[in-house]
Formats: structure tokens, sequence, C-alpha cells
């Protein structure tokens, strides 16, 4: 160990580091910035009280009015069916319903809040004074479709989407730019419109067998449904890729390098990934992270997804929501064209 | 060829100017160049590290917008018109492209071949470089000189009227060197229009029918490269290499440069190239001097002046002037 060469070493990285101003403001400058703004989203927000259904019927009064004692629990009252569909969708954390031998709780405790609201429910049913009465019955929701692994699929389905665009296009494009191959390419008479769209064309293509793979996946190891329109699902994958491949391009169309696309990127991924959908329900979001969770496009494919999953939906209900997609990604190229940065 | 003289010079370029601005620095790349390079000819600009070559010729392919000058290629200007159509006469040779890493040469040509209808073949401009080869060989396995090629072939591919070559012989082996010459001078024979920028003083002698020499931003020189040489006032050249500490102790340059047929003297340790316009009556005189101050004599050769002398004569001069001021 020459400590002069690790010293020198040492003084060129840091240097090399600090000279690049973006690679400095992503460091240091977007953390905080998402400290600031995470920090006042989630401070306006109350804590979220956890959706539980009571399911109609006889004491279905008696058991909704008793969970409302507690004040960190949503109780609505729904029919079977639609609650069902609401704890398969995530739009609620727990079933509740009467039977002859008492309440019985119905969840998926894979699913984020789902043990949560099983203890609240429990503890405003059989408050722990009262030790004479009998436990009461929780029943695992594991039928296909219902389960949190059925709702995760779809959603990593989107999550993928998301990835190939901001990464397969925004990170390649910049690369090329800091190659200087774009430089060599825009004095040639190729149109730069012909450029972006084959590029687009020639990584988006790659979204399908993606999609399928983990679509796959999910059916045959898991036991995943599938239950609606093949042609539904393809359309929504490939208005998704678009849509987050134009993202790429409008976020790849000015950096200089390498940190700078990286910072972007991770500016426009981490509240998606976080708040999109993917992992958790978004549906219950109120005030600004409503707002947030409907501007994000993430949001919409994954709900588009799951109705195509796990409901029998066909090519009728998608073509909004894909529509709306590929407009949102045809915006986003539209912008890329004209501040587009080739050298 | 007086068809294309009457069509105007390939390229006109009057009072350019390029700066970049760096915080408080700035640096003048391109300062207030004039230029005319007349069609049909290979055009050479010979200038030093950051003299302002690479940004001149990037200028005139539109990749860079001069601050302020006049622009005119082949009778156009850069976004007043049908930039395509220019870009399609054009042909460019960057001094500095990494092609796709995972593509191979054949690819990457099929690619660049795409934007030129009516252009040469793939194999054809593969031959014309000595590709052929490698045509299956990934960007990432080839040499230096290789990759070099396949830059230069890219440019071929479009029949261009006017091909900018930025620096193309640099990490060539001399054979590689001499054909590209023999590309060069092909594409002028078919009445193309080079402009090519190098450091090899050969290359520069040999292919080109004139040469602008770069300093600073400028054209400090103009001519064929015959009239360069004569510029120099003699075509020859004696070198000397003396015993150390002799030179301008015991012989100053002075008392060299005062000698029958001596025009100018350059010493540099213990090494003197004289300019000298006839060898026969200078080299008795010298080899005479010398003796006469009992300087010993370790090598001597004669030869004719060559551009590098040209170069070393104007910037030389230049830096010189410059350190002074
Ligand atoms: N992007 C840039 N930013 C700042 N300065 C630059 C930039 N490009 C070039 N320069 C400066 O402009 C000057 C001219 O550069 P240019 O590349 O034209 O030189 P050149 O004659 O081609 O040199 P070489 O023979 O080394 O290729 C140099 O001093 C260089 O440092
Ligand atoms: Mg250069």
């Amino acid at each position: 160990m020459t400590p002069r060469i690790v010293r020198a070493v040492a003084l060129v990285s840091l240097r090399e580091f600090w000279r690049a101003p973006d690679a400095v403001f992503w460091t240091y400058g977007f953390p905080l910035l998402m400290a600031i703004v995470l920090g006042f989203a989630f401070q306006a927000q109350a804590p979220q009280p956890l959706p539980v259904a009571v399911i109609a019927g006889a004491h279905a009064d008696a058991l909704a009015a008793q969970l409302r004692q507690s004040p960190r629990l949503a109780v609505e009252r729904l029919d079977a069916e639609a609650a069902d569909r609401a704890l398969a969708r995530g739009r609620l954390a727990l079933l509740v319903r009467a039977t002859d031998d008492g309440p019985v709780l119905r969840n998926d405790p894979t699913r984020p809040d789902a043990e949560l609201a099983r203890l609240l429910a429990e503890r405003a049913l059989r408050p722990p004074a009262d030790d004479s009465a009998a436990p009461l019955s929780v029943e695992a929701e594991d039928r296909p479709g219902s389960r949190y692994i059925d709702w995760l699929i779809p959603g990593l389905v989107g999550l993928n989407l998301l990835g190939a665009g901001m990464w397969g296009i925004g990170f390649n494009l910049v690369h090329l730019r800091t190659q200087r191959l774009l430089r060599r390419l825009v004095v040639t008479p190729m149109r730069p419109r012909e450029f972006l769209l084959g590029f687009l064309i020639g990584r988006g293509i790659l979204v399908v067998p993606e999609a399928a793979a983990i679509t796959l996946f999910g059916v045959f190891v898991w036991g995943v449904p599938f239950r609606g329109s093949l042609l539904a699902f393809l359309l929504l994958v490939l208005a998704g890729g678009f849509a987050f491949m134009g993202l790429g391009c409008l976020l790849a169309a000015r950096p200089r390098t390498i940190e700078s696309i990286a910072g972007l990127t991770n500016l426009c991924q981490l509240p998606m990934w976080l708040l999109g959908g993917v992992f958790f329900s978004n549906e219950r979001f109120t005030g600004v992270l409503r707002w947030a969770v409907e501007a994000m496009p993430l949001t919409h494919i994954n709900r588009a997804l799951r109705d195509v999953m796990l409901e029998p939906t066909g090519v009728a209900a998608v073509v909004l929501p894909a529509a709306g997609l590929v407009g949102f990604g045809a915006l986003c190229l539209l912008v890329a064209l004209r501040w587009f940065r080739w050298t | 060829m007086t068809a294309a003289a009457t069509a105007g010079p390939a390229i006109e370029l009057r009072g350019l100017r390029k700066t970049y601005t760096k915080g408080k620095k700035i640096t003048v790349a391109v300062d207030g160049l004039d230029l005319v390079v007349p069609r049909g000819q290979v055009f050479g600009l010979l200038g030093p590290n950051g003299a302002g070559k690479t940004t001149t010729v990037e200028i005139c392919e539109g990749l860079t917008e001069p601050d302020s000058g006049h622009v005119q290629i082949l009778g156009r200007q850069w976004h007043q018109g049908d930039d395509r159509a220019l870009r399609q006469r054009l042909g460019v040779c960057l001094q500095e492209t990494k092609f796709h890493e995972k593509a191979t040469v054949r690819e990457t040509l099929v690619l660049f071949a795409s934007f030129y209808p009516g252009g040469r073949s793939v194999d054809e401009v593969l031959a014309l470089v000595s590709l052929q080869e490698k045509a299956d060989a990934r960007q990432a396995s080839l040499s230096g000189g290789q990759r070099q090629r396949l830059a230069v072939a890219t440019a071929l591919l479009g029949r261009p009227e006017l091909l900018f070559l930025d620096e193309p012989t640099t990490g060539l082996d001399p054979q590689s060197r001499r054909q590209l010459w023999e590309v060069v001078r092909t594409f002028r024979r078919d009445g193309g229009t080079v402009v090519l920028t190098t450091h090899y003083m050969d290359e520069a002698q040999q292919l080109c029918d004139r040469i602008a020499v770069v300093d600073h931003g400028k054209v400090i020189a103009l001519g064929t490269p015959a009239e360069l040489i004569r510029s120099l006032g003699a075509e020859h050249f004696i070198d000397l290499d003396v015993e150390p500490d002799a030179l301008g102790t015991r012989v100053a340059a002075a008392d060299l440069e005062a000698l029958p047929g001596v025009q100018a003297t350059r010493l540099s340790g213990e090494q003197a190239a004289l300019t000298v316009a006839s060898v026969h009556r200078a080299l008795p005189a010298v080899l005479e001097l010398l003796a006469a101050r009992g300087i010993a004599l370790r090598g001597l050769a004669t030869r004719h002046a060559t551009l590098e002398d040209v170069f070393v004569h104007l910037t030389g001069r230049h830096l010189r002037d410059e350190g002074a001021a």
C-alpha cells in the first residue's frame, strides 16, 4: 500500500464527482427535495383508517356498529359478491360476516395491513376484558383470484413495463449520447423521428415477451387466474409500454451524463414504485395523494391489467385506458422530439 | 472540373467565430476564420492540437453553431431550407465516434446505408476500406485502426459530393494509411471534394491540393504544398548534430546565417537546422566555420524542405511572438 497512490486516486475520484453539477444535484439535492415533498405529502394525511366490510345479512348492523367503535377502521356494508370483489382488488383489508356461531373474519394474511385490520376488528368485537367469550373464527382468503399474489402479478407486469421504458429507453439513449453516436447520426439525412421511432420499436417489442413471462409464471406456478380477454391484455401491454417508453424518451431528451438520467429516472420511478399500486393498493388514498396517484400512468395500467386478469373483461373495456396511455406516450414523444439534444 | 468551378466553391467561411464558456473561462476555438474550399480538391486543415480544426469542420457539418460568421456549404446555408437534402450530399467522419458496441461492422454499415437511397452497397465500401475480413466482427473486437476505417466507410456510403475527414488516418498502420489515401484520391478523381484534418505532414503533402495552416482559430498560411514550402524562401535544409555546449556559445545563430546561401537557422540543444537556398554553396561554408571554431561534427544530413518545416516555422514563430508580447 502506497498512501500517495491511494490519496491521489481518492482525490481524483472526489473531483470527478464534485465537478459534475448534475451528479451532485442528484446525490444531494434530490434526496433532500424528496424528503421535503414526501414529508409534506404524508404529514397532510391523517393515518388512513383500514377499510373493513361487513357482509349484508342478519346481525350485520350490530356488527358494523361494534366495529365502528375502533376509530382506525373504516366500516362499510357490502353484499357478499361485491365484498369478495373488493377484497380481491385490494380495496378492503378485511371482511366480517355474521354466522350463527358468531362473527367470522376473512382476509389474506399476506396482504399488507390485513393482519392489523384483523387485530383491530378482534379488539372491537371482543374487548380484552371479556374473556368469557369464545375466540373469533378467522378464515384465510385462499381462493385463486382473491389472494394477494393474484393481485400482485398484474402489478409486477405494470412495474416491468415501467422499468423497460425508463431504463431500456431512457438510459440507453443517454448512453448513445455519451458515446457520441447520436452526433454522428444527426449529420446523416436520417430524420430525428425516424430514429426515435425505430429505437422505440426495437426496444418496445421486448415488452411483450417480458409481460408474457411474468404472467405465465403467475398462472402456472401460483395458479393466478386469467379471466379476461387475451387481446385486451396485449393491447394494454403495448399501450403501457408505449406510454413509459415515451416518458423514457422525454427524460432522455436533454441529459448529457449517466448521473442525470439516473436521477431523472429515479425522480419518476420512485413515486410510482411507492404509490403506483404495485405492492399495496393505492385505491384508498384521499387528498393530494389521490391526485398524485391518478396522475401516474402506472396506476392506470395496473388497474386495467387487474381488470383483465382478475375479472372477465373484454377489449371494449380497456380501449379508454389504452387510448389514454397511448396519448400520454405520444405527448411525451412529441415534446422529446422538440427538445432532443443530439450533441 | 470547370463545370464544378463555375458552380461556386464547395465551402465558403467568412469571419467564423466560436467560443466556449465554462464559468469565467472563455476559450476562443475559432477566431475570425476565413476560408474558401474550391470544388474538386482535397483540402487540408493543418494545425497543432487545439488549433480549432475540429470546431471549424463541425461548424461546416452543421453540428456546431458558430457564434458569428457566414457559412456556405455547396452553395447552401444551414437552417435556411432543406438541411436534409444538404446532408444527403455530405459524407462525415468525425474525430471520435463509437458505434453500437455489439453491432458487427456489416450491421453498422447496413444502418448507415439505410440513410442514403441510391448510395454505395455495403460490400463496396467494405472493399474500399479493406474491412471484408472483419465484416462479421463486432465493434468491441475491432482494433483502433479498424474502427477508424469503419468510420471512414460510413462516410463513403452515400456517394457524397463533399467529404469531411477529421483525422482519418490517426492510428492507422502505414499500409492502411496509403490505402486510405488511395480512397481519397479516387474520390477526388471522380469529382468529389474532400476536407481533411491531419497531423501528418507527409499526408498533407502527398494528398492535399491545398492546405490551410490553422493556429489559434485563424488561418495563418494558405496555399498548395509547393507554395507553402516555397514561402520558406529556401527549399533545402541542412541538419547538423554537433558536440554538446557548442551551439549558441562557440557559434551563434547569426554566425551561421551570415554564411553564403544560409537563410535561417534554428538551434535546439545539440542540433541546428539551417534553411538554405542551395546546398552546394552553403555546405562547404558551414563545414569550414565549424572546423575553424574547433567544433566536432557528429552528424549531418541534407534534405528537401517539407511541410513539417513550414509548420514549425509558422507556429514556432507565432508562439515565440506571443510569448514576447
Ligand atoms: N466542448 C468544448 N468545450 C470547451 N472547449 C472546447 C470544446 N471543444 C473544443 N474546445 C476548445 O476549443 C479549442 C479548439 O478545439 P478543436 O477540437 O477544434 O481543436 P483541433 O484543432 O481539432 O485539435 P486536435 O488536433 O487536437 O484535434 C481547444 O482549445 C479546445 O480546448
Ligand atoms: Mg480535432
